[in-house]
């Protein structure tokens, strides 16, 4: 029960953090923190289906979040690019949402198809080069996607059935109610997966998966097909990283070409990272203290430097990124909440 | 599209040598080194650092100045530095990895987490818009049809003396054969008496010259950047597994060709307006390279499952 207290304490901490750090609006600024913690969890829990059971490495996860959050936002009514084109009639949200989710999954199917054959590295340098290719088509075709430009006012979908004790409580505590509904939205997404994930674990074929990861051969040697259930794994995980880019979409409100580049996937390793590959709840745990760890790190740039722009706030956040993703590697390969046994780490 | 050939030739240059210090590294230590283009952006970044003259401010900190000494003493120091970088990555990071027994993939994510790291380190303290080396301006001539500027001519030349001089190194020298001996089984490499925690350092120490040398000729071809590593380095995949992953010459060859291929293809008439969708067309190549021939062009098929 130690890493738990660990947890516990950590979470705690962070929680405190916020509100002595700030003096105002502690409020706005917790619901900030754990809706991105929300949403970069239940990529991160996409992750940990891939690279915690199956041991695929994909670092290419913006791309998967990003072609579920436009499939799902070009099928409900919005207004599109530079002129903002309205168009007003669409699917409604849960079918358009269901849509995201399988054009998610189809792209992992695509990417899987020529590379689960091959050794891991090969996964991690395909998916690294989709999603650029993804940033780069959702640039270049700026008649579909809005390109730089970008989709705006799609909100309204999501945020016509915002029940009003959402509202009221919102006005009470002088937060914004959009942000406050996609943030409870999220986190019962996320109850949701764990819920159908835990079972899944549990399954023969979760067995499979983690028998994947642990010895392919002996997989095979047993009749399974071990090409097949990685494949599914990709899928599956590639399918709720479209639903966390969903929800980070209507978070922000708008989505442009700028909102699903290749480093989304980094800020999300780092969370898988630190909350415990392999661990059920360990993602979602990691990314609400990585937030933390972000909003402090804005504290070292004014530090750094007398008064820090943008490019040098982002700079010192991804330095900070960096060293996570490559000390956690190093020194606690498990994480806060994850399992010694469950790791891969001597793998060849 | 002809007009694109001298550019083409350039970037094919880059990428085949970037990519044969990539394979290099890969078929010795058995590293996907995700940080290389983080070594070719320090190799041109110390030469700008060298180079540039006192009084310019391309450091984003002000806290230090250019040195202002001769160009070709930079380029260089700045080769050399990245190999010395090379070298203390492998003595202070992957060594002690290795010596842990840290499997392939830890050791992949933690080359992710230092890519991230140095790369925003360059920001922070090195150009964030890009700069150009102190060169005179040169008009582009006419040579055989491909119009260049002479200095580009220049490099191109000397780019395929490294290329030739990498390949003698490789197939001649006794440090070479020993890498190539410990590439292809290092246990028994060892048994042979090769040392192969040396070999593996002296694999570092010249695949980080190789990369800082590329960096530095991007630099001159183009600017010097913070992320300029980082944007190359998906080209340098492509080339790599083009060629076959943990070859050296299928590496040069496969980089040569995606570079000139890339470039080549930024004249089409469908790409009009679109710039960088040039590189999108050499990752889409490397993933139906990887869907028929897994491979590559030179490698052998034991290396890919």
């Amino acid at each position: 029960m130690n890493k738990y207290f660990t947890a516990f304490i950590l979470l705690v901490l962070s929680v405190f953090y916020i509100f002595f750090s700030n003096d105002s609006g502690g409020g706005r600024i917790f619901v900030n923190l754990l809706t991105f913690g929300g949403i970069y969890g239940l990529a991160a829990i996409g992750i940990n289906v891939h690279f915690g059971w199956t041991g695929l490495l994909n670092f290419g996860h913006a791309a998967f979040m990003g072609i579920g959050a436009y499939t799902t936002v070009l099928l409900i009514p919005h207004s599109l690019g530079r002129e903002g084109v309205v168009i007003s009639t669409g699917l409604p949200l849960p079918f358009a949402i269901i849509l995201g989710l399988i054009a998610s999954a189809l792209l992992g199917l695509l990417l899987g198809l020529p590379t689960l054959r091959l050794r891991g590295d090969y996964l991690a340098i395909v998916t690294i080069a989709a999603a650029e290719i993804f940033r780069l088509l959702v640039r270049d075709f700026e008649d579909l996607t809005g390109g730089v430009y970008g989709i705006i006012q799609f909100s309204d979908s999501l945020q016509n059935s915002r029940p009003d004790f959402i509202t009221q409580f919102s006005e009470n505590y002088n937060i914004s109610s959009a942000q406050l509904w996609v943030c409870v939205l999220t986190w019962a997404s996320i109850v949701v997966v764990l819920v159908i994930l835990s079972r899944l674990k549990k399954s023969p074929w979760g067995r499979a998966l983690r028998a994947v990861r642990e010895d392919e051969d002996a997989v095979r040697a047993l009749g399974k097909n071990a090409v097949l259930l990685k494949l599914q794994s990709f899928m599956l995980g590639a399918a709720i990283g479209g639903l966390s880019g969903i929800f980070l979409v209507f978070n922000y409100g708008t989505v442009q070409a700028s909102t699903f580049v290749p480093v989304l996937t980094f800020y999300v390793w780092a969370a898988l990272i630190l909350g415990g590959v392999g661990s059920l709840g360990g993602p979602a745990l990691g990314a609400v203290i990585f937030w933390v760890i972000i909003a402090g790190t804005d504290t070292i740039s004014r530090f750094l430097f007398e008064s820090p722009d943008g490019q040098q706030l982002a700079g010192v956040r991804f330095v900070i990124v960096g060293l996570l993703i490559m000390f956690c590697m190093i020194f606690k390969p498990s994480g806060i909440l994850g399992d010694k046994e469950e790791l891969l780490l001597d793998v060849k | 599209m002809i007009e694109q050939l001298g550019n083409g030739l350039l970037l094919g240059v880059i990428i085949a040598l970037g990519s044969v210090a990539l394979s290099l590294l890969y078929g010795v230590t058995r590293i996907v080194n995700f940080a290389h283009g983080e070594i070719i952006a320090f190799g041109a970044i110390m030469t700008l650092f060298f180079s540039s003259s006192p009084d310019s401010s391309f450091l984003y900190l002000d806290r230090f100045s250019p040195l202002g000494i001769n160009f070709i003493a930079s380029v260089l120091l700045g080769t050399v530095l990245s190999g010395v970088f090379g070298g203390l990555l492998e003595l202070f990071l992957f060594r002690p990895l290795r010596k842990n027994n840290f499997g392939n993939i830890a050791v992949l994510v933690v080359t992710i987490g230092l890519s991230i790291f140095l790369r925003h380190i360059y920001l922070l303290f090195a150009s964030a818009k890009p700069t150009s080396y102190i060169l005179e301006l040169q008009r582009r001539q006419d040579y055989f049809g491909i119009q260049l500027t002479p200095r580009n001519v220049q490099v191109l030349i000397l780019g395929f003396i490294v290329m030739v001089l990498v390949g003698i190194f490789l197939t001649y020298t006794k440090t070479g054969k020993a890498m190539r001996a410990v590439r292809d089984s290092s246990e028994l490499a060892n048994v042979s008496g090769i040392n192969s925690d040396y070999i593996i350092l002296v694999t570092w120490v010249f695949s980080s010259m190789l990369a800082g040398f590329t960096g530095i000729i991007q630099g001159v071809i183009n600017n010097v950047r913070w992320n300029m590593g980082f944007l190359i380095l998906l080209l340098i995949f492509a080339g790599t597994v083009l060629g076959g992953i943990g070859t050296s010459f299928g590496a040069m060859f496969g980089g040569f060709i995606i570079g000139t291929l890339v470039q080549l293809s930024a004249g089409l008439q469908f790409m009009d307006g679109h710039t960088e969708a040039k590189n999108g067309i050499a990752l889409a190549l490397m993933i139906i390279i990887l869907l028929v021939r897994p491979q590559g062009i030179f490698g052998s098929k034991d290396r890919i499952s």
